[in-house]
């Protein structure tokens, strides 16, 4: 069935005529295909791997963050539901949870395996308490501060304590890899956009005759170009499959051995991150061949 | 069908390529354009096929002013236009029928089409019989028939021809020649930059001569290359 396209009528021989001239083009260059293939598939490791950081330690995180909490010990005199209610006031508190001292004995016996009984006949050590999630784990320290202040709130130096020393680290960490990997997505990114760009460059040069002839003999321009467009789209693609697999055979071998001896290092894996993985980088491949394509055909095709 | 008015053409190192050209050429009408090497053939040709733009005055091909075509449709222009040239531009590893074939893979023919219009195109110049060969198992004649072949298959109202006979000897050139003329009677408006004077002489067609880039002779009811206008 015919289509329309930029004002042509597009029979599917014609789609076969133009995915074949992709192909051949890819083969007519082949070393220099593959050149840019290895080169494309380096620069896609090293910035799915970086990406892959990013994510774990981003996943490490949240994880640490859905734990950070401050507890807060009240003093004797203080009645819990003003101190709850100033607490509730700061616009960076999530919610709140009031733990009795009985309750917190009773947590406190559970957690560490002791009678209940037994416990309070030596009597009960503990305060009353809160605890207080906050809405961004980077305001823990400075919230810890303020709630200190408040009436009631014990002034001993554990009176306010938190936990979130770790998922502070842990953030800053996470932060400086994604900007890493923002700065080496545009420095790869741009090696990328040069080499397909070159590789294209050079399929043009070796086909300028065939160009010429074809704008003689009244192709568009954009059939002109959609070959070389393939033929960047499979480049990109290429380079970026192979870099998907190494990095994910990599990846697999370091979750395998996390797993088996530092059991407290909890990478993100299952068959859904692969897939996700994977069709990403292919995906981001494509983009970069096709854009990588795009500009070398812009460039060149005005000098054939 | 092709008409120039006031156009000249100037490069920009200042030399004059054409100067004030006003020129009419009808539909089927078989036309020569001759003069020396230098003297702005070429550059007529370009300009009818929009390989450059005037400096100033109007081209017009089919009523459109070929110089205000935006350049999306300046291919829908080169398919009204065919053109042929002395060097063939011929892809060597495709055969005959591949290449006569190409010019209509890349205006989205049909495959149907293709099947009905190469063998036709290829009868009209005389190389049914050769169009499994290879370019390079043609001789120059062969290959000038197949880029007319390749020029005329997408039924153009022009054929545009840059000394097409320049690698041939004068007997090929003559049949080729031939061969164009009865293109033109078929409608077909044939434009053919020469300076072969033997072909001129013999065919006795109208002749437009130019000299540094004027027309300084239009014999429209035909004439040989040297005949005073």
């Amino acid at each position: 069935m015919p289509r329309r396209v930029g004002g042509t009528t597009i029979e599917l021989d014609t789609v076969e005529f133009l995915l074949q001239q992709g192909w051949q083009s890819l083969k007519r260059n082949g070393l220099m295909a593959l050149a840019a293939i290895c080169n494309i598939a380096v620069a896609f490791a090293v910035l799915s791997a970086f990406v892959l950081l990013a994510w774990n330690l981003e996943h490490m995180a949240r994880k640490q963050t859905e734990s950070a909490v401050i507890t807060v010990e009240l003093t004797s005199d203080a009645i819990p539901a003003d101190v709850e209610a100033a607490i509730n006031r700061d616009l960076r508190v999530k919610r709140t949870e009031f733990l009795s001292r009985d309750e917190a004995l009773n947590r406190l016996a559970e957690r560490m395996g002791y009678d209940k009984e037994a416990l309070k006949l030596v009597g009960n050590p503990l305060p009353d308490m809160f605890i207080v999630w906050p809405n961004n784990p980077d305001d823990i320290p400075a919230l810890a501060e303020d709630i200190k202040k408040i009436k009631g709130v014990s002034k001993d130096k554990d009176g306010v304590r938190y936990g979130g020393q770790v998922t502070k680290k842990l953030l800053v960490v996470a932060r400086g890899v994604k900007i890493a990997a923002a700065v080496l997505t545009i420095l790869l990114g741009s090696a990328t956009l040069l080499i397909v760009g070159a590789t294209i460059g050079l399929t043009i040069y070796a086909r300028r005759r065939e160009i010429r002839i074809m704008q003689l003999v009244g192709a568009t321009n954009w059939f002109i170009r959609v070959p070389f467009l393939i033929e960047g789209m499979l480049q990109g693609m290429a380079g970026a499959a192979l870099a998907a697999v190494l990095v994910l055979v990599g990846y697999y071998h370091v979750c395998r051995y996390t797993a088996e001896n530092l059991a407290f290092i909890d990478f993100v894996y299952s068959p859904e991150m692969v897939a996700l993985f994977a069709a990403g980088t292919i995906l981001a491949g494509i983009v970069f061949g096709a854009i990588g394509a795009m500009l070398a055909v812009r460039r060149y095709l005005k000098i054939v | 069908m092709i008409h120039l008015q006031g156009v000249s053409v100037v490069y920009p190192d200042g030399t004059t390529a054409l100067d004030k050209v006003d020129l009419s050429i009808e539909r089927g009408e078989f036309v020569f354009i001759t003069g020396p090497s230098g003297s702005g053939k070429t550059t007529l040709l370009q300009l009818i096929y929009r390989e450059m733009v005037p400096t100033e005055g109007k081209v017009l091909v089919d009523g459109q002013d070929v110089a205000k075509l935006p350049a999306w449709r300046v291919p829908l222009l080169r398919r009204k236009v065919g053109v042929v040239f002395q060097d063939f531009r011929l892809l060597p590893n495709q055969t005959v029928w591949e290449n006569v074939r190409f010019a209509l893979d890349v205006v989205g023919a049909s495959r149907r089409e293709k099947h009905r219009k190469v063998p036709i195109a290829l009868e009209l110049v005389g190389l049914a019989d050769k169009a499994n060969s290879y370019p390079d198992n043609l001789s120059g004649g062969e290959k000038q028939r197949v880029c007319i072949a390749r020029a005329l298959v997408n039924s153009p109202m022009a054929l545009l021809a840059d000394e097409p006979t320049g690698n041939l000897d004068p007997e090929i050139s003559l049949e080729l020649t031939e061969l164009l003329a009865n293109i033109a009677e078929t409608g077909t408006t044939v434009v053919m930059a020469t300076h072969d004077k033997m072909i001129v002489d013999k065919m006795q067609r109208r002749v437009v001569t130019l000299l540094h880039g004027a027309v300084v002779r239009d014999a429209k009811e035909g004439g040989g290359y040297h005949d005073r206008a």
